[in-house]
Order: C-alpha cells, then structure tokens, then sequence
C-alpha cells in the first residue's frame, strides 16, 4: 500500500516535513501574555477543600448532663468551606505533653460555614473531649481539619426518606442535616429516632427542629414522659416509620448498632440501603500488656519512643507529643497511610480498610493498628 | 541546606519513573509529593465493601512476559517488573453508539480483531489488514526515530518508511479520508478517541494509529490490585535504590541562581532544598506560571505554554453495586458508549454541562472476579468535559450538579445495555474536574494533559523537544510531556526527562 492524501507528487511529505517548522511559527506568534495563576476549577477546588484551617474557639455552651456545645471561628484570614451535612471536621491541638487530634461532626448547616460559623458538640468522654471541656476556652485555638467523610446523604445511592437513629452524641450530623434540610441546602425527608435514658440526656431540643420533611422521635429508656416514646428503638417502632422509599443511617455506640440491626433484619430490610458512622478505634484487650520499641520516620527526622501493645500506634505518638496526620481515627480514610520498614502488627478485620496493594507492599494505617513487636516505620509529615 | 542531585516535583507515573531512572545511574534523589500517597492519578480508593480504581481503564504495551511490550521491557529495566502482578484483558471493546445503531464487542489481536470487522463490512478484514500494515510501518519508523536519537538519516526514512512520511502531517479525519475506508471501518477504528481526547480534526494520526495498533496487537492489561499496586512498586523501588519520597510535601517554589540555573526548591513549609536539576511532573502552566519566579521565565516559554491547549477535564462516576456483574447481565470490562461515533460532534458537545455524549464504562469484575466481594460488582464510568464549563459552577451548586451529571451517565448507560443499575448502588462517589484539579493540582481539572492538537502532536512534540525547554537544570515530564497522556507515555516520558537530565548533569561535568 502507499499512503496518498494529495495529487501533487511530494506534497504529503512536504506538509510532513514543514510540521516543526510551522508549530514554531504558530509558538513565535503567541503573544507571551502571563499565565493565570489560578484556575477557576482550582479555586473552587480548593474553597471546597481549604486542606486545614486555623480555628478558635468562639462559645462553648453546656446542652445537657454531659454534652458541651463548642462554635468555632475561622482565625484571621481563614474561612470555613461549605461541606454535605453529615461530614465531620478533625480537631488537633497541643494539650500537655501531647499533641492530639480527634473528629467531630459537625452540627452546624453548610451555609453557616460560609457565614464562619462551625459548630460541633462534645461529650464528656476521652482525653481530648475532656480538654475541651474543661481547658480550653473561648479564645483558644485549634487545627480544624477540613470537613471529611462520607456519611452524607447522597441523591443518587440513598432513597428519599431517611430514618436517621441515634443515641448519645451520635445525634450531631443528623442536626446538620435537619439544618440543612431546613434552609434548603439538602433536599430529603429526614425522621430522626433518638434513643435517650431520659429527657436529661436529650443534648438538643426536639422542637426546634420539627418541621417540613423532619420528624423527631425520642424514645427515652428509663422515663416516661408526654410526647416521648417509651422503651428501646426496636422493629416495632421501626415498623412504623419505614417504607419502601427508606435509607438507615445509624450513629451512635456499637452496642446500638448491633441491637437496631437485628431489628431491622426481623423486618427484613435490605442491609445494603444501612449506613453507619464508624467509631474510633481505640484500645484494645490484651492478656499482657508489653511495650515496644517504635522508630519513627517524618521525612528526614528521626523519633524513638515507645509503644505498647494494647493501644494503636497513632495513640503512642500522640502521647510522645509528635504531630501525626490523621482525620478519621478509625481506620478508614486513609490519611494517616504510612510505610512499615519492619516489625510486626496487628490490625483487626473490621477496622481493616487498607487498599490491597497496602497489605501486599506493607502499608499501615496507623490509627488502626497495634503493634506486637518492635517496629519501625515511616509517617507522612503534619503540615498545616 | 540538604542537597540532592535531582529533586522530582510529584510523584505520578512521570515523577517515579523519573525518580527510578536518576537512581539506576547511582545518583541521590529525592521525590517531594503534596498528597499522603504516591501515584497521582494512578492510584485506588476505599469505599466500604469496594476499592475502586481512580483512573486506568486499560494499560497497553504491557503485553506477556513471553511477547513483552514496551513499557514491560521499561519497567524491567527499572527494575520494578516483578513487583507488579498484571492481569490480561479479553476483549477490546464493548461499542454502543445511538446514532448509528452500533452494538457489538471487539477482540484483541490483530488477526482476531480483523475478522470481527467482517461483521461490520463483507471486505472489514482486507481493510483492517491493510490499515495495520500501515501501523506497523508508522511504529517501526517511530522506533528507528527513536534509536538515531531523533536525527534520522532521510533517505533511510524515504525508502524504508514512505508511508509514514506521507501520512506525517495528517490529522485522523484527514488520513482516513485519503485511506478511502467504509464508514463502518472507520467508525470502529475511531473508538478509541477518547483515550486521547482530542477530535479527529486535530488528533494526529500517526499518535492515534500508533496507540491502536499497540492495542490490537498487544492487547492490554491492568494490575491486580488496582494502579497503586503500580505506585506502590515504584516507592518501594526507589526505596531500594537508596531514594527519598517525602509526603504531604508541595512544592511551591523552583529556586534559581543569578545565572538563571535551577539551584533547588522550596516547600510549602518554607523549607529548602538545593539541587542543580529539577525535573517537574506537573503541567509546565505551573511550573512557569507559579513555581519558578517570573524574572526566570524567559519569554518564550510563556509563549510555548500559552499556545498549548489544555486536554479534557475529567469525570468519573465509581459505583459499588451489591449485585454481581453476572446478574446485571454485564459481560463486558470495557464499554463505550457514545451518542455518536462522529467525535467531532461529541468533542463539541462535550463543551458544556448537561449532555453526556460519551462515556467510557469499566466493569471490572469481568476482568478481575475477585475484585469486589461475591455478590457484587464495580462499575466506574468516565467521561471529559472539553471545556471550561466547571469553572464558574458555585460551591453550594456544586454537589447537586455534580449528581445530575452522575445520573445522566448511569441512565444513559443502563439504556444502552438494558440493565438496571441504580436500585443496587450500595456506594458512590463521583470525581469532576474540582476532584481531579485538588487531587493532582493541574489547572482546570485536566487529566489528559495539553490536547493532542494539529501542530502540537505526538511528533512535533517530540522532535521539538529541547527546543521546548528553557531553564537550565529543569525538565518537565508526565502526561504533560512530548509523549502525551496515558499509563505508558506517562512513566515514559518521566524515564527520558530523566535520561535528558543525567546528560545534562554530565556536560556540566558533574
Ligand atoms: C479517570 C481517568 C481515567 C484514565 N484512564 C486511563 C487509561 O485507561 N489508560 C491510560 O493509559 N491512561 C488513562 N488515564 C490517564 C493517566 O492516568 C494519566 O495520563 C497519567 O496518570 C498521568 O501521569 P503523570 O505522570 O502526568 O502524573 P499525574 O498523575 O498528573 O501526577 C502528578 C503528581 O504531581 C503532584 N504534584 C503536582 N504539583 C506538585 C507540587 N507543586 N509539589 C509536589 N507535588 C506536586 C501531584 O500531587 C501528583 O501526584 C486516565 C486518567 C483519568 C483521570
Ligand atoms: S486517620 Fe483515617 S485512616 Fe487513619
């Protein structure tokens, strides 16, 4: 075969051969104006996803027996992103010896983001919550990671209703969505069932968010009152509330998720149409409890401290004071994605959300792991 | 200051194996990437059940240990060939296209893929047979090219290689034009257009054939676990060698002497590093529009870089479904589905918002079972925008729009394949261009690059290579580089940028 696009004899190779020729023409006559420094898509990319943001705490306003409400500001210069109600924002700061960081959902409405107001609640649980409560203050500044997470209501996976169930601060994004539903920044039905002890424990006010396309139920397991259910969140209630056009979300205790998922199976509802928000992974049972020798790689420095069996590696360089990334705290975002250079580990099945090429090249999700001897290992640097 | 030899800007494809090549030839390096992995766009992600892949449908010239291909014998001698465990795919294809009534699978191989075309026209097999002829001569051309380090002698070219010269300067509508095929040949021979992006009017043929003909040939594969296990063998090769990969770790400054020479760079943290040779694996609108000062940027790399085009902006839709591929009645790993086959048509209407016009669609439970738990199945449909239309969406429209758009696609596709996807979708998550523009910093959310256009082709590119460059000390590759977008060009281009700088490391003695 010859390839031939023109009749004059030699032409084809001829443009063939004037191509550089020609592109350095075309480059001579570009004008040599100054590139744009920054793409709309990259502004827009990077308003949704600041990376982390410096914070200070504004008001901090007790809302039941045990539960802080704590309004962030966006320090000078910075601003809160706008996020999908449901998502939760991590908090790090130096508190003692240690530097901690810890997630939070987020309580307050996508739009009151724009408006630098962030809101979160907080109980009083752990050591970090505890700082919170008791230490800092208003004026006190805080590393807020960007609002992350993936237990938002989405229109295309998830049925139009969702009956949202919760117990102890488990409640918190669903008041984002009964906010957001309200000012018309989500568009579902939301029926909220919150099981509390009793009305003491309730860390929000019902009334205030019932309204068009939200339904608060609050089923209180030591009391009864007027406009209250009285009991535990079980098929029965459930029954009454679900329909064919039904999503779960659940947050709260593993104990909660373990009793309203038999229930929800009696009913024989599908399990896939079942979102819950993971708990943190914290220590673990151990017959003995043995400390290791951790080295630990940031970039070029070098760190050596010591670790011990039963809690996950995040929490022993927290305790050492070194600032380690981390977001979800449960193993499952992957932000904390760090390199083994050797020793043994443990990380348990249902906390394991490592990517498969990280089990066959030896990548850790600190949070989410124990160690079981010495080990050294590599993290990614904090850099806010 | 800590020094190094040669500091590499990201590490995507082009960034770790230019990081691999530096280090072969015994020379310190170190990598500074701004995400927590390495990868950019090669990477996975975990959604309960479901890991999806971010980006790679198909990885050719990878072929068989026994018959490699290019980029196999690359990533041999980098020495990460036995890091990765490949699988191979079955078919070529799956075509749906409305306008014409198109719905048939192709195979791989050339023999095999020029009978099938006698389905589509009774001589399909004499073209077909015919037009590989031609690419065959095209990729021979290119590697002789190649070995007289892009000075060949022309009377060799003229007699050996005619065809190739005279087909040089066409863009792909023009040469089938010229090549007198049946619409239906040509139409099947166009469906891999979006691989590159760029409309027939200006796609250079010789890059197109050449990227075919590697695919027909050689067929394609992808790596069991997902394109981080990719990633994931590069680090650990690097590491090997005695390299540095430091995370969360963005550049933003290239730092130059008073002689105009790179002397090392800053990151985001304030901390610098010295270094005679950079070598940049992202797009050179960064890197002379923010990373370098402007005094550095002689005029005509603005010039250079204000007469390139920006590629498509990509889009995915990642679906984990809790039904299997077999029960939705998908047999296929790769779909197209398009509006048309006419990608002038789809390259215009792809511009806006609001018409999906084409997409390409991966079940990849049909090449790899174990995938995803039993059960279940992965589905992630890609498409382009070819224009800015993301740019000006407001943040609070935002996740409603990029939902209209997801949905759009997955109707689209059950209609062309008559299944019913959307009851069982138990995970989703949707990339744009803001997605793609966060996650590798190019601008506008491209993740082809700078479009394949008449004068800025696969060969000008190349020929013009040194001519493109400007600061001594700095080289740019990836998919940004003289080989264009995609898996093999990628890593490719990074390796030579990386032969480039060991050259230039050696003239100036050191
Ligand atoms: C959805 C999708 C599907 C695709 N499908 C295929 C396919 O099937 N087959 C195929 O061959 N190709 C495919 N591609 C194309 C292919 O993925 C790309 O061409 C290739 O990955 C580009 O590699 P790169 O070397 O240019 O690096 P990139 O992936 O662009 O990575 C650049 C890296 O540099 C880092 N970086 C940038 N700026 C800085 C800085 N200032 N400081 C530090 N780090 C920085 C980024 O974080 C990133 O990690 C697809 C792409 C997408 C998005
Ligand atoms: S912080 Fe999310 S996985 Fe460790």
């Amino acid at each position: 075969m010859a390839f031939k696009k023109s009749n004059i004899p030699g032409e084809d190779i001829r443009l063939a051969t004037e191509m550089t020729a020609k592109r350095r023409k075309l480059i001579d006559e570009t004008p040599a104006a100054p590139l744009v420094y920054e793409y709309g898509v990259n502004r827009l990319a990077k308003d949704l996803h600041p990376g982390f943001v410096k914070a200070v705490i504004a008001e901090k306003t007790p809302c039941s027996a045990d539960c802080w409400r704590i309004r962030l500001e966006p320090a000078a210069g910075e601003a809160f992103p706008y996020f999908r109600a449901g998502q939760f924002v991590t908090l790090s700061c130096r508190a003692g010896e240690s530097f901690l960081s810890r997630p939070y959902s987020v309580i307050s409405s996508p739009r009151e983001a724009l408006e630098g107001k962030l809101e979160i609640m907080v109980q009083r649980k752990g050591i970090f919550s505890t700082f919170l409560i008791d230490e800092a203050a208003a004026g006190t500044e805080l590393i807020a990671g960007e609002p992350s997470g993936d237990f938002y209501f989405d229109s295309i996976r998830d049925r139009k209703h969702i009956v949202a169930i919760a117990g102890g601060s488990g409640v918190t994004p669903f008041l984002s969505m009964m906010k957001a539903i309200r000012e018309g920044s989500e568009d579902f039905r939301l029926t909220l069932i919150y099981g509390a002890r009793t009305r003491d424990h309730i860390p929000f006010d019902p009334e205030k968010f019932r309204g068009e396309g939200v339904e608060v139920i609050v089923v209180l397991s030591e009391e009864e009152a007027e406009g209250y259910r009285h009991g535990f969140i079980t098929a029965g209630l459930l029954k009454e509330y679900i329909d064919c056009d039904t999503s779960v979300f659940m947050c709260g205790p593993d104990a909660m998720y373990r009793f309203v998922r038999g229930e929800l199976e009696s009913l024989g509802f599908d399990e896939t149409k079942i979102r819950q928000e993971r708990n943190s992974v914290g220590d673990r049972e151990v017959s003995e409890i043995k400390a290791f020798r951790l080295i630990v790689h940031i970039r070029d420095a070098v760190y050596e401290l010591e670790a011990t069996n039963n809690e996950t590696l995040i929490t022993a360089l927290e305790r050492a004071g070194i600032p380690a990334v981390v977001r979800c705290r449960n193993g499952v975002c992957g932000f904390c994605h760090s390199r083994v250079v050797n020793g043994e580990y443990f990380i348990a099945k249902e906390n394991d959300f490592r990517r498969s090429a990280d089990k066959k090249f030896n990548y850790i999700h600190p949070c989410s792991t124990y160690p079981e001897s010495d080990m050294e290992i590599d993290i990614p640097i904090m850099n806010p | 200051m800590d020094k190094y030899d040669v500091i590499v800007i990201g590490a995507g494809n082009g960034g770790l194996g230019a990081a691999c090549r530096i280090l072969n030839a015994g020379k310190t390096c170190l990598v500074c990437e701004k995400h927590n992995i390495p990868g950019g766009f090669a990477t996975s992600f975990v959604r309960g059940r479901f890991e999806f892949e971010a980006s790679l449908h198909e990885f050719n010239g990878i072929g068989t240990p026994e018959e490699p291909g290019s980029t196999r014998i690359l990533f041999e001698q980098l020495g990460v060939a036995d890091k990765i465990e490949w699988i191979q795919l079955k078919d070529a294809y799956h075509l749906i296209s409305e306008a014409e009534g198109y719905d048939y699978v192709m195979p791989f191989g050339w023999e095999a893929f020029a009978k099938a075309n006698n389905q589509l026209h009774p001589d399909g097999e004499k073209y077909i047979n015919e037009f590989f002829a031609l690419c065959q001569q095209i990729r021979e051309a290119m590697a002789y090219i190649g070995e007289t380090k892009g000075r060949p002698d022309p009377a060799v070219m003229m007699e050996k290689y005619p065809d190739y010269l005279a087909c040089g300067s066409y863009s792909v509508n023009e040469a089938f034009e010229a090549l007198g095929y049946p619409k239906e040949i040509v139409d099947n021979l166009n469906t891999y257009w979006c691989y590159l992006g760029a409309d027939g009017n200006n796609l250079s043929f010789l890059h197109y054939a050449n990227m075919i003909y590697s695919y027909f040939s050689k067929g394609a594969a992808i790596p069991k676990y997902r394109s981080h296990e990719l990633s994931l063998a590069f680090e650990e090769r690097i590491h090997e060698l005695g390299g540095d990969i430091w995370f969360n770790s963005e550049v933003v400054k290239i730092l130059t002497d008073e002689e105009g020479h790179v002397c090392g760079i800053r990151l985001k943290d304030g901390r610098e590093i010295a270094a005679r040779h950079v070598i940049a694996n992202c797009s050179p609108h960064v890197v002379y529009g923010k990373l370098l000062d402007s005094e550095a940027v002689p005029e005509r790399a603005l010039k250079l870089t204000n007469f390139r085009k920006l590629a498509g902006r990509g889009f995915t839709v990642f679906l984990g479904i809790s039904k299997s591929a077999e029960e939705l009645g998908l047999k296929d790993h790769n779909y197209f589905v398009y509006d048309t086959t006419d990608n002038v048509k789809q390259y215009e209407s792809m511009k806006k918002i609001g018409n999906t016009a084409a997409q390409a669609t991966v079940c990849l439970n049909n090449a790899d079972p174990d995938c995803s738990p039993e059960g279940t199945c992965i589905i992630y449909m890609t498409t382009l925008f070819t224009d800015d239309a993301w740019s000006s969406v407001d943040k609070e429209d935002y996740f409603k729009l990029k939902n209209k758009v997801a949905a759009d696609m997955i109707e689209r596709f059950e209609k062309a394949t008559g299944t019913n996807i959307h009851d069982y979708i138990e995970e989703i998550a949707i990339a744009t261009p803001e997605t793609y523009a966060r996650y590798c910093g190019h601008p506008q959310g491209t993740v082809y690059g700078y479009e394949s256009q008449y004068y800025d082709g696969l060969m000008s590119r190349i020929q013009m290579v040194e001519e493109d460059r400007f600061v001594p000390g700095l080289r740019i590759g990836g998919g940004y580089g003289e080989r264009l977008l995609g898996f093999p060009s990628s890593y490719k281009s990074g390796v030579n940028e990386a032969g480039r700088t060991l050259r230039d490391m050696e003239k100036e003695g050191r």
